[in-house]
């Protein structure tokens, strides 16, 4: 007998988890009113392995929202917390970290988070529990997905890859860049660059090689040297979280000189500048690095307000601060705040009846009221005012699959890891590449 | 071909890093019966040493010293209060391994504050690049081979012709035995920890300046390939860590470039579970310093 006490004790710790599942499975209830009690925000994202960078940016974006919306009453009196649930970016430790997120807050008014790593696998489990959520994945696959609880406020990858061929066709102040090399990571998230890059290219009469790494390794000197042979004018990359040390090793086995990359929106964060510039050096960088970004103007009150936000969040996580220019951030940090409006709004606590409101806030009805803080959303609401939130990232758009996209900016860094904007793509010049790449 | 050739060379490179973490590791399971999954954390700690010796304005080499030494001083009380308690209560083998990683975990989660999540590299990563034909490697990364050689030499020596390596051999084939022929046994186990906890220290500087950059979840990574190099050679071999190494190491880098590098660890791996399957016991089984005779 006493070998089937495991077993029973397994059971019952089975039976225990999925009443517990069935009884905080979403956070949706019935009934009006905003409730009582904190209100989560769950930051769903890597904290570690490769794309470990990626996690720190969205919690901050959490950590800015929260004074924002906490010092101004709350969600009617309810505080706002963040909490991370680290993904490991693979989709196999993703799940179930959504999963428990899920089951063991009732309390979850919003999730952010979800990058291309685990996106595919989490975004159907939130979704399901009826939890939204601002995703920072630029898959396809959700250009036109039928998941009513997911938002996206950054365009497709494939807008960035356009964009970073946009750099070699029309950026300022480069020589003819005729051989790109394009090193992404050998995931699906990071492959997803390779294609509509390679189209465009090609159609502009360019010659690509792709050169997967696998993200993560201790070195990369073989995958290097193989880069190397085939002479690019320039390299087209993204590598999180390995970028320092692979841009490391061209430079070492290239005699010391770096060849000119282009880098998509997420490499505009402090964490890849620190980690490039480790190994390259500041002066290589800047020389060096082209990059791509949505086109944000990084000023207004809304932007300040972020500002001063990232700093309060400080106290809770030293480098928020860093993350002042960080697009995702500024993102997530709307969509935060899109939410508690949408709340108080529909004086509901029910994400089945303040999800829909989420949009109509980003995007505005007929006569709405544009505000830049909650604050101001709060006064109006109480004004009697249907509202149009233009956050601290700008004004959003969603089509009716719940993707917002905005145009491009082409960028560089200064020497104290600022981006710089150096041009900006025009809808003619967006429309080109678009319909070069032909997807 | 110069692919090849350039990718034997950095397979000499890799062989070395893997070494140096591989058999240390693999000399604490041999001798203190002890599979110690917070080895990668140990490893990742000193390389943090070395980095801030190093941005001390110390010269690297001396920044590893600094790491050897912090790794043996650091391993030696992980064995004594947490490793060696357990061992004496009885806790069995799967149970010491839950408890290294719940040290793992403790390290690195202890360390997160202190580090931080940004990366880091040593002021002196970039060395001059030196060619012989398509064979194209730095001064550091030539020095790294030689280190790694003294060592192997020195671990050689240390087992085969010293007291105190006859003193290991016979630990870890029978410790009941050997303190029976008047074997200090603990005081063995006790130096087996600082030798390997300084070898765990120096590899982590090593493959910290192999990899130009590091951060605080890199110790995974370098704990991954030193227990693949261990499990392939044998484990608690010695020599069979040697031997897995330049297995892992020369397929890792020669089968990307003869393939995608997205196989590179697919083959390495595939080769490991191959060996597994043929020969379980690994490479070099009963066939070490360490192992019991017959």
């Amino acid at each position: 007998m006493k070998s089937f006490q495991p077993r029973i004790g397994a059971t019952a710790g089975l039976l225990a988890a999925v009443v517990l599942a069935a009884c905080g499975g979403g956070s949706s209830s019935s009934g009006g009113g905003l409730g009582s009690g904190d209100l989560l925000v769950g930051v769903l994202a890597p904290f570690s392995g490769p794309d470990a960078n990626l996690g720190p940016a969205y919690y901050a974006a959490c950590l800015a929202a929260a004074p924002e919306i906490n010092n101004s009453g709350g969600v009617g009196g309810r505080q706002i917390k963040c909490q991370q649930f680290d993904t490991r970016g693979e989709p196999a430790d993703a799940a179930p970290a959504a999963n428990q997120m899920i089951a063991g807050n009732s309390n979850l008014m919003a999730v952010v988070g979800c990058t291309s790593d685990e996106a595919s696998a989490v975004a159907p489990i939130v979704d399901k529990a009826h939890v939204p959520m601002f995703c920072m994945t630029g898959q396809s696959e959700f250009n036109k997905t039928k998941l009513p609880y997911f938002h996206r406020l950054v365009p497709a990858d494939i807008y960035d890859a356009y964009a970073m061929v946009g750099w070699i066709q029309y950026g300022p102040n480069h020589p003819a860049w005729n051989k790109v090399a394009l090193v992404f990571g050998d995931d699906i998230g990071s492959q997803s660059f390779v294609e509509p890059a390679t189209n465009a290219l090609k159609h502009f009469g360019k010659t690509v090689q792709n050169f997967p790494i696998h993200l993560g390794a201790s070195s990369f000197r073989t995958e290097v040297t193989s880069m190397l042979q085939f002479k690019p004018d320039v390299i087209f990359t993204e590598a999180l979280g390995s970028a320092g040390t692979y841009l490391g090793e061209v430079k070492e086995l290239n005699g010391s000189k770096t060849i000119p990359f282009v880098g998509t929106s997420a490499t505009i964060d402090p964490q890849w500048f620190k980690d490039v510039t480790s190994t390259i050096g500041v002066d290589d960088l800047v020389a060096n690095y082209r990059g791509v970004d949505l086109g944000y103007t990084f000023s207004g009150t809304a932007y300040d307000e972020f500002q001063n936000n990232l700093k309060i969040a400080a106290t809770t996580f030293a480098n928020a601060p860093k993350y002042n220019q960080r697009g995702s951030t500024l993102h997530l940090y709307d969509g935060i705040i899109m939410s508690a409006l949408a709340m108080v709004a529909t004086n509901s606590h029910d994400t089945t009846v303040y999800n829909p409101k989420i949009k109509e806030i980003a995007n505005g009805t007929s006569g709405a009221t544009d505000v830049h803080t909650y604050k101001e959303g709060l006064d109006a609401l109480k004004a009697g005012k249907s509202i149009h939130y233009v956050g601290a990232a700008g004004a959003n758009d969603f089509d009716q699959y719940n993707n917002s996209q905005s145009g491009y900016i082409l960028v560089k860094y200064d020497a104290q890891g600022n981006e710089v904007q150096v041009a900006q793509l025009t809808p003619d010049q967006t429309k080109a590449l678009s319909d070069a790449g032909g997807i | 071909m110069s692919l090849y050739v350039a990718a034997f060379g950095f397979g000499l490179v890799s062989t070395s890093v893997i070494a140096l973490a591989a058999v240390g590791f693999t000399m604490q399971f041999g001798i203190t019966n002890m599979i110690n999954l917070a080895y990668g954390e140990v490893m990742i700690a000193s390389a943090y040493v070395a980095y801030y010796i190093d941005s001390a304005g110390l010269s690297i080499w001396l920044a590893m010293i600094g790491a050897a030494l912090f790794g043996a001083v650091f391993s030696f009380p992980i064995n004594r209060f947490i490793y060696a308690p357990f061992q004496r209560r009885g806790t069995a083998l799967l149970g010491m391994v839950i408890v290294s990683l719940a040290v793992s975990l403790m390290i690195s989660n202890l360390m997160l504050p202190i580090v931080g999540y940004f990366s880091v590299s040593y002021r002196e990563r970039f060395s001059s690049l030196l060619r012989l034909g398509p064979l194209a490697l730095t001064v550091n990364q030539i020095a790294i081979i030689f280190l790694a050689l003294a060592v192997m030499l020195a671990i050689h020596a240390l087992l085969r012709y010293t007291r105190l390596g006859k003193a290991m051999r016979a630990t870890a084939a029978n410790p009941t035995l050997a303190r029976s022929c008047g074997i200090p046994t603990q005081r063995v186990i006790d130096v087996v920890w600082l030798i390997t906890g300084a070898l765990c220290g120096l590899a982590g500087v090593v493959a910290a300046l192999d990899s130009d950059s590091f951060t605080i979840a890199s110790g995974a990574g370098f704990l991954i390939t030193a227990l693949a190099a261990a499990v392939l050679g044998g484990a608690g071999q010695p020599y069979g860590a040697m031997l897995g190494a330049v297995v892992i190491g020369m397929v890792t880098e020669l089968s990307a470039a003869a393939w995608s590098p997205d196989y590179k660890e697919v083959v390495a791996f595939a080769i490991l579970v191959l060996v597994m399957v043929l020969r379980p016991q690994g490479l070099l089984a009963k066939r070490g310093a360490l192992a019991a005779a017959g």
